[in-house]
């Protein structure tokens, strides 16, 4: 297939990445064989990695130039637990969503208001926000997912603009100055479990809190996800991703489930945006730009859209790879929109795709692989002819 | 053939009328199929065929007329509830989701009538664990029924072609229709094939299931047909048995066209 497409000048590049990307397939085919002693025994080791992973000597290697723990908790902990809940619209039901950074923001915001204005604390603040982050992304939905492909991408970009500018620009909540002084969620333990860590004593200098908070919340929601994927939602996910006229016609109802992905989205970023403006302390409206949905969104699509082990992969080299490379200064971000090209020429599916995305992928044309219901060329044909 | 003219009416549609544009596909069509019977919708390509079948599962609201099934209108309801108050179809050109396995194909239809939403799901309650399984059940249990038990776990798009067109009535009984309608079923089959099928249609409707089918196989249509009508420029232009249709001058007309001294 690929040679075919040498005189492009990639084909040297294409099989060594396909050398690069076999193994992934291979460990993807092994992994959905593989018996459930395995997998638990894989999760445990994972779970036992991420808490391990905010220590010195990691960080040597990892981050020479900056504080790792730091970086752990964002952009590389951010990233994951928002590619994750982007996944669910994006990944799951095929929904391009260029503003997600708006339930980010929205979440950040309620904390910060109801933890400076009503002294809540963290706890109760997340709960709140989860649930009017999860409200905004139906009040979004609910006109816009009347629209498909190329038309939503635009109003939920539009969107995530007007959240941030209407911040920028409502003096009570502080205008282009943003929130000051958010209160830390309440200690839950002074223990100290190795010299120097109080894993749930949430401070100002250590981050590492901070960090473990944002691993239960991936595992709760990784657990809550793959769930719906599995049972009935996921299912119907799948038959509108894949065409939506006959999964009406099946009984499903569509719409009600694309706002329901849109809505734990939504959910799952306001998640995020809480415990960000709770470490933070200050949150500005700068914090939410637009390049930072387009990041996720290339997190989500650079990992293999569809597929949590391999979104998790992709928001941890976006989020990581910009950092370690600081040396580069300036061409940094050059760099990475450079690896991100080369990424979408040469293996368009993303590094860690699922059979069944890959398998889209290879059927339709352009953005249809990616989740997104633009017309294609070989657009489909009308529920059928006359 | 049963004689089943004295069924009760399941679907009825009165005077539909339906119009793109200026273009009239159907034309004050009444149609009435009954409760057990095995109805066959013909005519020439472009007659309205694929038209009703899309009037009757919403995917078209009518410009006029009515639509009944089981005594209740519905027309202009979603087609999603439509499918719920059991209205199953499959489609002239397959419309499987090709990147499923068989099984999760005929899941989605069954979870038509699941109720299990993302908290059941995503908390893993009983009740939604009580549904996987018994949908499962059925799945597999219609999978059997059509001929493909053996391919439960293939993607829909490595099926071979008969299998297929079996899979899609498999995951159309599986939304547990009183009515199916059936799109040109036998398209493209030989003729081992299109005898299992004949035979598949009889189980359905011995099993309970109105059938509705749009088929241009006239053996197929001849042998497993109750009653039969005929469609041409969006009018109904012929009714009856099968026996009687065949002969009716004006469907051969409509097939063959007029006879050169008729003009």
């Amino acid at each position: 297939m690929s040679h075919s497409k040498n005189t492009t000048g990639i084909g040297p590049v294409r099989a060594a990445m396909r050398k690069i990307t076999t193994p992934f397939d291979e460990m993807r085919d092994w992994w959905g064989r593989a018996p459930g002693w395995v997998r638990w025994t894989v999760y445990g080791l994972v779970i036992v990695a991420a808490l391990l992973a905010p220590s010195d000597s990691v960080g040597a290697f990892m981050s020479p130039e900056s504080d790792w723990a730091t970086i752990l908790f964002y952009p590389i902990g951010v990233f994951v637990l928002l590619a994750i809940g982007l996944n669910v619209v994006v990944g799951q039901a095929g929904l391009l969503d260029l503003g997600f950074v708006a339930f980010f923001a929205i979440g950040g915001y309620v904390m910060a208001v109801i933890g400076t204005e009503l002294g809540w604390n963290f706890w109760e603040i997340i709960v709140v926000a989860v649930l009017i982050s999860s409200l905004s992304g139906i009040i979004l939905g609910a006109p816009t997912l009347r629209l498909r492909g190329d038309y939503l991408a635009i109003v939920t970009l539009g969107f995530g603009e007007i959240v941030r500018l209407v911040a920028q620009n409502t003096d009570a909540i502080g205008g282009p100055r943003g929130i000051n002084s958010i209160p830390h969620p309440p200690d839950m333990s002074d223990i100290e479990i190795i010299p120097d860590l109080q894993p749930f004593t949430y401070g100002v200098i250590d981050p590492r809190p901070y960090y473990y908070l944002l691993v239960a919340l991936c595992v709760l929601v990784i657990i809550f996800a793959r769930r719906l994927e599995k049972s009935r939602v996921g299912r119907a996910w799948a038959a509108i991703r894949e065409d939506e006229d006959a999964a009406e016609i099946m009984g499903v109802p569509t719409f009600r489930f694309k706002l329901l992905a849109f809505a734990i989205g939504a959910a799952i970023g306001g998640a995020t945006g809480t415990v960000f403006a709770a470490k933070m302390i200050s949150i500005v409206p700068n914090n939410f730009p637009f390049i930072l949905s387009a990041t996720i969104l290339a997190a989500v699509v650079l990992g293999g859209s569809g597929n949590l082990p391999g979104v998790i992969l992709g928001a941890f080299l976006v989020g990581w790879l910009p950092e370690r490379f600081r040396g580069f200064e300036d061409y940094r971000v050059l760099l990475f929109g450079g690896v991100l090209v080369l990424m979408m020429i040469v293996r368009p599916q993303g590094l860690l795709p699922s059979r069944q995305r890959s398998a889209e992928f290879a059927e339709g044309s352009g953005m249809g692989g990616m989740g997104a219901e633009v017309a294609t060329p070989t657009a489909k044909a009308e529920v059928s002819s006359r | 053939m049963s004689d089943v003219t004295g069924g009760r009416a399941l679907l009825a549609l009165d005077q539909i009328t339906m119009r793109f544009g200026g273009v009239v596909a159907i034309d004050g069509l009444d149609l009435e199929v009954r409760q057990g019977e095995i109805f066959a919708l013909i005519g020439p390509n472009g007659a309205g065929k694929t038209t009703v079948f899309n009037l009757v599962t919403g995917v078209y609201q009518p410009t006029a007329g009515r639509v009944a099934f089981d005594g209740r209108k519905i027309n202009g309801m979603k087609r999603f509830s439509v499918t719920k108050r059991g209205i199953a179809r499959t489609f002239q050109n397959i419309r499987l989701f090709h990147n499923m396995s068989a099984l999760e194909n005929v899941l989605v239809g069954a979870d038509a009538h699941h109720r299990t939403g993302f908290i059941g799901a995503g908390l893993g309650l009983p009740w939604h664990r009580r549904e996987e399984r018994e949908g499962r059940a059925l799945a597999r249990e219609l999978l059997d029924f059509v001929g493909i038990g053996h391919r439960t776990e293939e993607w829909a798009k490595n099926l071979p072609y008969g299998d297929q067109r079996r899979l899609e009535i498999a995951r159309a009984l599986a939304t547990k229709p009183k009515l199916l309608l059936l799109d040109e079923p036998a398209a493209g089959m030989n003729p081992a094939e299109k005898r299992s099928l004949q035979q598949l249609i009889r189980r359905i409707c011995d099993a309970g299931t109105t059938v509705l089918l749009i088929e241009h196989d006239m053996g197929l249509v001849m042998e497993i047909s109750d009653r039969v009508a005929v469609l041409d420029f969006g009018q109904k232009i012929a009714e009856g048995r099968p026996a009687e249709v065949q002969n009716n001058p004006a469907v051969i007309e409509a097939y063959l066209g007029a006879p050169a001294d008729a003009s």
